[in-house]
């Protein structure tokens, strides 16, 4: 039992090391909140671009190269992108947060923009014939009209793809830098002791992610109540 | 005010119209019958030109609509249409439903938009309504307000495809009385639909259309008193 004690003590205890757990967890959200925002900007973006279709219905060349973008981010592991983000794209930059926001904004905008098109594309066909059958032209028929109903099918998945990328940035580490993983990693190797650091770093995501399941929940909840389908 | 010459409509190798040429002449209530599949949504579908026609001129009021010059959206501001499934905007009231498309098009004001939606929400008796969303009404409100949510552009011709056809039964009567009233009122319309009673009281004329032609075209007394090809008294002995 004092062993037991001990080894708490030690994990998160001793010399403030707590400190430096919720140092990891800022960095972590730092992170995750960048990507988030750029992969929401991306996603939306591709999406528009990837649905883009020429009057004569063919694909556009925008279409094609979102096409692609989503098909070699979705075809790739996110620690690879990471290292050739960091060793090889952006090698000049020391600033490890900046290189990962966009790492993981960029792999995440794969997901938001397959997200957004089907969303975009489960609004009913016949609610763009009605707007366009009153004069309405195509941006305007968007814009009004499928896009406000679009949301409200896209902000759960989004929601979900959120709290993925918050435990995606797990992988920070492998570019030195000290996220929550990487912090308990190293405190588990100076004090030869695992078992705390990494559960208290599970701990510590797990409730994280219950905050933002809960957040989201209650977002959903109150769209759903004005929903007017 | 709309003339059709030899219209033709191909998805891929479906032939769905095969050379339709009709004149519809100002205050005609065109009433289109015909077998499932015939090409009926397909040929109203054209005259808005939701439907690109694969070849084949069509003219509103002496311009080629089918020129891809054309410009739709201006062209479309005097065509209503009214949907088989209502097509109310979702995520609008039915007071915005009403005046979206005039506000945005700078047709109107919002106030004289609003004005002329509440007018034509008395007409139909929906004016407490107004601030509802479609989800909460029944298929002939909607249905109504989806008719004067067209009138609101003050269109000079109305395109209805089955208007009653998504409808409980107890409902068909309200939306054809709202239609009857409009055709009183000197409305160009084309109609397609399953009700001969409507074709028979409303129609200035009736066509019976089938594998992408127009073959049969009479006014209602002799349409359905003398049908003469055989298709369409076959058609009628099945309906009738
Ligand atoms: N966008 C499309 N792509 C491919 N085929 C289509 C398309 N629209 C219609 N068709 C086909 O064209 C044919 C005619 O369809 P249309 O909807 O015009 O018939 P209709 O006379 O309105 O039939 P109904 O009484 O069932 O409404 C059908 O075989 C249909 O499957
Ligand atoms: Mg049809």
């Amino acid at each position: 039992m004092a062993d037991f004690a001990d080894k708490f003590q030690r994990a998160f205890l001793e010399g403030d090391r707590w400190k430096l757990y919720f140092k990891g967890l800022g960095l972590t959200l730092e992170v995750a909140l960048f990507a988030a925002i750029l992969g929401l900007v991306i996603g939306t973006v591709a999406a528009l671009l990837r649905l883009g279709k020429t009057n004569d219905g063919k694909n556009t060349v925008g279409s094609f190269i979102a096409g692609v973008y989503i098909d070699v981010i979705r075809g790739t592991p996110s620690v690879v992108q990471l290292l050739i983000m960091w060793f090889i794209i952006m090698k000049n930059s020391t600033n490890g947060v900046l290189v990962a926001s966009l790492s993981f904004g960029i792999n995440s905008g794969a997901y938001v923009a397959e997200i957004i098109r089907a969303g975009i594309l489960a609004v009913d066909k016949g609610q763009t014939e009605a707007g366009r059958s009153l004069g309405l032209s195509k941006a305007q028929t968007f814009l009004y009209i499928v896009f406000p109903q679009a949301v409200k099918n896209v902000l759960p998945p989004i929601g979900n793809e959120f709290i993925v990328l918050v435990k995606e940035t797990a992988i920070v580490g492998y570019v030195s830098l000290s996220d929550l993983t990487r912090v308990a990693n190293q405190v588990a190797s100076r004090t030869y002791e695992a078992f705390f650091p990494l559960v208290g770093a599970a701990v510590i995501y797990f409730v994280i992610i219950k905050l933002m399941t809960i957040g989201l929940g209650i977002l959903e909840r109150r769209l759903r109540k004005s929903d007017h389908h | 005010m709309i003339i059709i010459k030899d219209l033709r409509k191909e998805f891929g190798d479906l032939k769905v119209l095969n050379g339709i040429s009709y004149h519809i002449k100002k205050g005609d209530k065109i009433v289109i019958v015909g077998p499932s599949g015939s090409g009926k949504s397909t040929f109203l579908r054209c005259l808005n030109l939701l439907e690109t026609p694969t070849s084949g001129r069509i003219s509103f009021e002496g311009e080629i609509i089918t020129d891809p010059k054309a410009d739709l959206n201006r062209i479309r501001r005097h065509m209503g249409m009214v949907f088989q499934n209502f097509n109310l905007f979702n995520n609008l009231n039915i007071l915005d439903n009403i005046t979206l498309a005039p506000v945005k098009l700078k047709i109107k004001s919002r106030e004289e938009a609003e004005e002329d939606a509440f007018r034509l929400l008395e007409r139909i008796g929906l004016k407490d309504k107004a601030s509802a969303y479609p989800y909460s009404l029944s298929g002939g409100q909607k249905q109504r307000i989806a008719i004067v949510r067209s009138l609101a552009m003050n269109p000079k011709l109305m395109l209805f495809d089955e208007p009653t056809s998504a409808l409980d039964p107890e409902m068909v009567g309200e939306v054809l009385e709202v239609m009857r009233e409009l055709a009183n009122d000197g409305m160009t319309m084309v109609v397609v639909t399953h009700e001969m009673g409507f074709a028979r009281e409303v129609g200035t004329k009736v066509l019976f259309m089938d594998e992408g032609v127009i073959v049969e075209e009479n006014t209602p007394e002799e349409f359905f008193a003398h049908p003469k090809s055989p298709r369409l008294q076959d058609f009628l002995s099945k309906v009738l």
